[in-house]
């Protein structure tokens, strides 16, 4: 791992496109400001990881039998889906 | 979606055919980046969950469920770089399904911090870290039937 030291207002570059900035360091919280292209995608790596592992556990066979929800839903509704999506 | 992208699937163990669309996802979902096509399938017997299956892989699926079903307050923050990432230009353009987990017969939750977000006019859809993530869960119960 590459560790650099920076002071507040300092910044990194990445990749020439990507820009991180020590925009504030009060205690042991920093805040970081981050300058990317909106096809870059920047997440809280908690987050991020927090997702995946819910997508890893959702990941199903088709046959598992579903739960019945308490619903009032149309049953038609499923008949919707080229209006709907 | 215009009717060319609407496939009838013939279920032979039920009356009712199912629904089904093709949705595109040129950023896959978070840990499965590699998957990029798949198939939302609706059966009117699992009603309101549809499937979100790899399309070149059906044992692969994931099910999901539109939000109005169990929490109609939800209000998502489609970051503005997934707005433009998707072209949608209004609320009309925009399909929300959440994930789910189903962890048996009578216990299931939802993901509400990472909606699949789908433009109805084109079948481009993205898994979406909605910027008011800190307000919801990843496990979400949802109300099931004989649930404890």
């Amino acid at each position: 791992m590459l560790i650099l030291s920076r002071k507040s207002g300092e910044s990194i570059v990445i990749d020439g496109r990507i820009h991180v900035k020590i925009v504030r360091v009060e205690g042991d919280v920093v805040k970081i400001g981050i300058e990317a292209p909106s096809e870059v995608p920047v997440h809280r790596r908690e987050v991020y990881e927090e997702i995946q592992c819910s997508n890893e556990q959702a990941l199903t066979r088709q046959n598992v039998a579903l739960p019945k929800l308490p619903l009032s839903g149309s049953p038609k509704q499923g008949n919707e889906i080229s209006k709907a999506l | 979606m215009n009717s060319a992208n609407v496939i009838e699937i013939e279920e032979p163990e039920m009356s009712e055919a199912a629904a089904c669309c093709e949705v595109r996802m040129p950023a896959g979902l978070l840990g499965f980046e590699h998957i990029k096509n798949f198939l939302l399938i609706a059966k009117p017997a699992e009603a309101p969950f549809r499937w979100l299956q790899v399309k070149n892989n059906p044992s692969l699926a994931f099910v999901v469920i539109e939000p109005l079903y169990f929490a109609p307050d939800y209000r998502p923050d489609i970051p503005q770089a997934d707005v433009d990432f998707l072209g949608l230009s209004s609320p009309d353009d925009v399909a929300v399904y959440n994930i789910v987990t189903v962890h048996g017969p009578r216990r299931a939750t939802v993901n509400l911090k990472g909606p699949v977000i789908i433009n109805r006019n084109t079948g481009v859809a993205k898994q979406v870290v909605i910027a008011n993530a800190v307000e919801y869960s990843v496990e979400h119960p949802l109300p099931v039937n004989g649930a404890a």
